[in-house]
């Protein structure tokens, strides 16, 4: 095309260039180094485990929200990856002495595998119907796993779950008898998928996802081909998700249907990235960070006499962010803090 | 020269209506053909099948001699044919410069380079003021505007415009119209469609008029316009008969 170039005014983009990281990304370096650094400063077990928790649910609406919040197709059948990652490498562990360092790496593609498969003829459906035949197909690998006591010599134990046997303080088996190496090993996981989201954002998949959530036929009229490009990130969260199951499993040395492959995991990744800012680089770590502590204190206080007591408050935090917040509390406070420094917001 | 586009004996049936039904006509190489018809003569359907919407039932779509019938949508924008839709399908929360760079990842990976190009189709389309707006909160016409940039930005060499002056101001449909003639002028083939007879009298070279899916006139728009035939299509018979 000959098309001349017009001079433009080119304020507001010089203004972000001249810093030397975007504002979020800013945010996103400050917010995981100030967190390395406090295994040094406290030395409190059940605050570190905490810590652990709240980056463990980060990384899981993480890679939820790498497919998920881009396209705007709300799965509520993650947890199928999360399980087969899991039990992936805890069997190769236990089975066949494979490290689940490796295992992990197994579960992601045979998660990947599978999110192919299901996500081929199921990517076109439209809301509820997508968010529905998700959460069957997930359901269908959790009680099948919950009353299966043997796959052809798999000895997968059914609802009982698998125990890792404890090695004591093992790099190669991943277990560790304190929690820091935990603690870092998430950190870690959680800035790289953080990391791999914004990488996306820009790349030619991200515009993609975010055509394909504003207009299919539009998108497909652009030379987007839609099938091509939510599978293929479908895949990559299917991956991610399913290395946060094996993590969760070396963590806990213990897997089980309901808690890896449960529905309730698949609505904690949904709603964190719903409340945080879905369709946002850190929108899944905020909404973790404000859930996840909401809900330890709900099972701590009351969690005994009422079961269920964190999914009540869930649904009243969701009331409350579709009422006053939708599009996520990051949208607000990135507007509070790009005032209070004075920074134009500038996006794309 | 060969024509740009091609339809030859193209022919849509949707249940017991017949959409299109036979129709032949081509584009030459950097012409203006209008589309015209009355309501639910086929137009559209005619522009989906080019686009790659709907699979013709028989025909063949030729784009500088190769067969694209069949093809999908995003084979379609690949081998150089753009789309507007009659009733816009911006990307609501993405900015109009966002918009535009979606078009510009068709022929080229590199964000930068799209930014850039971007930026200069939203001065093109004089909305370099709105370039980091969000879609939604545009007005219709400038979504409009929006569309027809977008589908620039894939850089085709023909461009299908579905109804892009319908509810505008006549001083937008001005706008719409020079903007259109700078379109042409880049070199860009372009087949439209349009409701408003003075923009297809001021920009076509040739028009081809459809009723009930069957062509029923085409040449230079001043005669096309008052051939009975036409003139029936859009009034009725009597109207005809009382001016003869
Ligand atoms: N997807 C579809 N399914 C069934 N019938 C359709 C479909 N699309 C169009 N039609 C029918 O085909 C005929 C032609 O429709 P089309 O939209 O092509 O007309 P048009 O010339 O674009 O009209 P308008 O000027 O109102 O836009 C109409 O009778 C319409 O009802
Ligand atoms: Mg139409």
């Amino acid at each position: 095309m000959n098309t001349k170039t017009i001079p433009l005014e080119r304020k507001d983009v010089e203004k972000t260039t001249s810093l030397p990281l975007r504002p979020s990304s800013l945010v996103a370096v400050v917010v995981l180094g100030v967190l390395a650094l406090v295994p040094a400063l406290v030395s409190d077990s059940f605050f570190i485990h905490s810590l652990i928790m709240i980056l463990f649910f980060a990384y899981m609406s993480t890679a939820w929200n790498f497919v998920c919040g881009y396209v705007g197709q709300l799965s509520l059948g993650h947890t199928m990856f999360s399980g087969a990652g899991g039990y992936c490498s805890v069997l190769l562990f236990t089975q066949l002495g494979v490290s689940p360092w490796i295992g992990m790496i197994f579960g992601g593609f045979l998660a990947a595998f599978l999110s192919v498969l299901i996500g081929l003829p199921t990517f076109r459906l439209k809301g509820p119907y997508f968010t529905l035949t998700m959460i069957a197909c997930a359901e269908i690998l959790r009680i099948w796993v919950e009353n299966t006591n043997d796959f052809y010599g798999i000895p997968l134990k059914g609802a009982e779950g698998l125990v890792v046997p404890s090695m004591g303080d093992d790099v190669w088996a991943f277990q560790f008898t304190s929690k820091i190496p935990y603690f870092y090993i998430i950190l870690i996981m959680l800035a790289v998928a953080i990391f791999a989201t914004r990488l996306m954002e820009r790349s030619k998949l991200g515009y993609c996802l975010k055509a394909i959530r504003g207009d299919r036929d539009a998108a497909e009229a652009l030379g987007i081909n839609p099938t091509r490009y939510t599978t293929l990130a479908f895949a990559i969260s299917a991956f991610m998700t399913a290395l946060g199951g094996s993590f969760y499993a070396q963590f806990f040395r213990y897997i089980n249907p309901e808690r890896n492959m449960g529905l309730e995991l698949s609505i904690d990744m949904a709603v964190m990235s719903i409340i945080g800012g879905q369709g946002t680089v850190l929108g899944p770590l905020l909404g973790a960070a404000i859930l996840v502590p909401i809900a330890e204190a709900a099972r701590g206080t009351l969690g005994g006499s009422f079961l269920g007591l964190h999914l009540v408050i869930y649904g009243l935090a969701l009331i409350a962010c579709v009422l006053y917040f939708p599009k996520g509390v990051i949208h607000p406070l990135g507007r509070f803090f790009s005032r209070l420094f004075g920074l134009k917001e500038t996006r794309g | 020269m060969t024509p740009i586009l091609e339809l030859a004996n193209v022919s849509k049936r949707f249940g017991g209506i017949q959409a299109v039904k036979d129709a032949s006509f081509s584009v030459g190489q950097g012409e203006i053909l209008g589309l015209i018809g009355p309501n639910g003569a086929g137009k559209t359907t005619a522009f989906n099948m080019i686009a790659g919407f709907f699979k013709p039932d028989t025909g063949t779509i030729r784009l500088e001699g190769k067969d694209i019938a069949g093809k999908k949508p995003w084979e379609i924008c690949e081998a150089g044919i753009g789309r507007t839709f009659q009733l816009s399908k911006p990307f609501g929360d993405l900015t109009v410069v966002e918009n535009l760079m979606v078009g510009g990842f068709a022929r080229n990976r590199d964000r930068r380079v799209n930014r850039e190009k971007a930026e200069e189709m939203s001065a093109f389309l004089g909305m370099a003021a709105k370039r980091n707006i969000e879609a939604n909160n545009l007005t219709a016409f400038d979504r409009r505007k929006l569309e027809l940039g977008r589908a620039l930005c894939t850089e085709p060499k023909l461009l299908l415009m579905d109804e892009v002056v319908a509810g505008a101001t006549p001083s937008e449909a001005g706008e719409m119209v020079e903007l259109v003639l700078k379109v042409r002028a880049r070199g860009i083939s372009i087949l439209i469609v349009e409701h408003v007879m003075k923009v297809i009298m001021s920009l076509s070279d040739r028009v081809v008029v459809l009723d009930y899916g069957e062509m029923i006139a085409s040449g230079p728009p001043k005669e096309v316009v008052s051939q009975p035939a036409v003139l029936k299509a859009y009034f009725g018979e009597r109207y005809v008969q009382s001016r003869a």
